[in-house]
């Protein structure tokens, strides 16, 4: 086991990363910007190292930097956490090349799962239901269009290195394709430096249900369950759950052993995710089909509901796998219980369009034995501290846990109406309208819209 | 990347604090009581195994107030104050010849020799010189060797102080062989 490991993150992330560490008996070093200098969750870390000024790119994003902060602390292990350089492949093979333990799969496949084609090639040949589509980037314009008629209307073009949401262009007919080909490809050559483009069939609304997987260097792979995180606001989950509500046991069970497979196939080590796509039940073709849309190479913001359902503490294992250890348990040890319900607490005020607020939390305290469940929180911040403007503008997370489903909302409701938070705007009041929508409390919403946003009454 | 750094500069009533804005090992730190002035290399950075010099920069003279580090590579974070320098007094008779600008010279624009030594041209006496009138020099472009006590130091393009971040070399001032002193006028540039 690594006796000190550097922590290339900052914030909750860092906190998080940090916990799993002492829980191992390793040391935890952190680095840290100008910015967060002297901040309440740099003084978990045994040493804290400056790599450079506020923002990221001149700071947590200079991986060289990173890299002799961790050779200079004797730290041998570097995680990556999630954001930054998490899923960067060129930093994980300079990390190898360096000696220094990389926590995370191998920068062969993160290059591969980073690209959106070879992606989908992989996990097909792993035996992945894909969304029907070209195979792999289109030659020309007349190539989109064959590829388009087979597959039907309609279809969207996308920059095979692209991500966030750019680089797309949405076809209802031949000529929208022949139209939009070239300009796609000269802003995905553009933005995302290739100017590969593929195409698939588009499916309106659906929802986002993600498996998580953790496999070790033996070819031991195991899921944790799907999560779902269809509450959306664009493409940023607020609300996750685990289990999903969509899903009937059997299809739990295919699902997680398809996903583990794959991952062994294709070669992954560690903790991931594989995120899929239930298409609506309005679509024409494939209603209901769950595709493969991509693979995490990384931890993720969400993965404590998983933890809370399965007991299992995600971020040490993928540090004990990262270290060498197998996995000490299978497929049969794991007992799913209860449910779990996470909210997103961010500083945007709701009322103003979700603006991100930096500040200082004049007030900052929840009530972690509200409710009938249980609740944990998932926070680097405390109270009388600034949140700088360089950084997300998440909070904290709130995470319910409870026998059954809707002792889970309750108890995530209770938690949230516990919440003493002053000095800047959150999401807590979106998170109330959501839990007490009857949208989401039947199970029955999709990323099309947000269950209970806008509120009734703000309608008026 | 270049292979300098210029240190950043901070003032704290008379003193001037120098820092490091990167992170790495800090070696072959000056010692208190020496002088410095702008070009001057004051120790080194290394950084995952290479090293890049650490250069004082443009309108900086001080004398060196804080000891020399214990540890022969120190680990430095980005920002940490590497050297703190109190004002060199008027008339001391130790203060460097050179004015606040030593590019600037009668001449022209100048890149004076770091230390004390024997100026080589080229790399063997059988290979040619590093660069010629005429050439273009970009930082960290080798520009010849310095040789004291048998070993050989490699001369690299500096652009401190007024010097061009690119420069053509006009003439070489000093001859292939010759004996120089720190601060020499090793190369005339004028901006490429």
């Amino acid at each position: 086991m690594f006796h000190r490991l550097l922590i290339a993150n900052r914030g909750e992330v860092a906190t998080r990363v940090a916990r799993a560490c002492r829980s191992l008996g390793i040391s935890p070093i952190g680095v840290a910007s100008e910015a967060d200098i002297g901040a309440a969750w740099t003084l978990e870390m045994d040493e804290v190292v400056c790599i450079g000024p506020g923002a990221p790119s001149d700071s947590y994003l200079q991986g060289k930097r990173i890299l002799q902060a961790a050779k200079q602390t004797r730290s041998t292990a570097i995680h990556p956490g999630w954001g930054f350089l998490a899923e960067n492949a060129g930093f994980a093979a300079l990390c190898r090349s360096h000696g220094v333990t990389f926590v995370g799969p191998a920068p062969e496949l993160m290059a591969r799962m980073g690209l959106k084609s070879p992606a989908k090639a992989a996990m097909r040949a792993a035996g992945l239901p894909v969304i029907p589509g070209s195979d792999g980037p289109l030659a020309d314009a007349e190539d989109a269009a064959r590829v388009a008629e087979q597959v039907g209307f309609p279809v969207i073009l996308k920059a095979d290195a692209g991500g966030g949401g750019r680089g797309m262009r949405l076809c209802h007919n031949i000529s929208d394709v022949r139209d939009a080909f070239s300009l796609c490809a000269s802003e995905a050559l553009s933005n995302f430096g290739s100017a590969s483009v593929y195409l698939e069939k588009y499916l309106t609304g659906g929802r986002h249900i993600e498996v998580q997987v953790l496999v070790d260097n033996y070819g031991n792979a195991v899921h944790l369950g799907e999560r779902e995180c269809s509450v959306q606001r664009r493409h940023q989950k607020l609300t996750e759950e685990s289990p999903s509500p969509a899903l009937t046991p059997k299809e739990r069970e295919q699902l997680g052993a398809l996903a583990a497979a794959a991952s062994v196939r294709v070669g992954y080590t560690g903790a991931g995710t594989i995120e899929f796509l239930r298409a609506s039940p309005n679509e024409s073709v494939g209603a209901g089909e769950l595709y493969f849309m991509e693979m995490n190479t990384r931890l993720q913001v969400e993965h404590p509901v998983s933890e809370m359902v399965t007991g299992i503490d995600l971020a040490a294992w993928q540090i004990r796998i990262a270290a060498g250890e197998p996995l000490d348990f299978r497929q049969s040890d794991i007992r799913f219980r209860g449910h779990a319900v996470e909210a997103r607490i961010n500083a945007e005020d709701p009322t103003q369009n979700f603006r991100p607020a930096p500040g200082t939390l004049s007030k900052f305290s929840f009530d972690l034995n509200a409710g009938p469940g249980k609740l944990r929180l998932d926070t680097h911040l405390k109270q009388g501290e600034t949140v700088p403007p360089h950084y997300d503008s998440l909070l904290g997370k709130l995470i319910a846990w409870g026998e059954t489903r809707d002792e889970a909302i309750e108890t995530l409701l209770a938690g949230l109406a516990s919440a003493r938070v002053e000095g800047l705007p959150t999401t807590i009041s979106l998170h109330q309208s959501v839990l007490q929508s009857a949208a989401f409390q039947s199970g029955e919403y999709d990323t099309s819209s947000i269950p209970g946003w806008p509120p009734v009454a703000a309608k008026r | 990347m270049t292979n300098i750094i210029e240190f950043k500069v901070t003032r704290d009533g008379e003193r001037t604090l120098l820092s490091v804005p990167e992170v790495g090992l800090f070696t072959r730190a000056l010692p208190a009581g020496a002088l410095l002035s702008p070009g001057q290399h004051a120790g080194y950075l290394l950084q995952l195994g290479l090293g890049r010099a650490l250069v004082v920069p443009a309108g900086v003279t001080g004398r060196i107030v804080t000891e020399r580090p214990e540890k022969v590579h120190l680990p430095i974070g980005y920002g940490d104050v590497v050297y703190e320098l109190e004002p060199i007094e008027a008339g001391d008779g130790r203060a460097p010849q050179e004015s606040p600008d030593e590019a600037q010279s009668d001449d022209g624009l100048v890149l004076r020799a770091p230390h004390t030594g024997r100026f080589w041209h080229r790399p063997s006496p059988d290979e040619p010189a590093f660069c010629k009138v005429g050439d273009t020099l970009s930082p960290g472009a080798a520009v010849g060797l310095i040789e004291i006590m048998k070993t050989f130091t490699q001369i690299g393009y500096t652009p401190t102080g007024s010097l061009p971040s690119n420069a053509k070399v006009i003439k070489m001032l000093a001859g292939d062989g010759d004996d120089v002193t720190e601060g020499a006028p090793l190369i005339e540039v004028e901006p490429a």
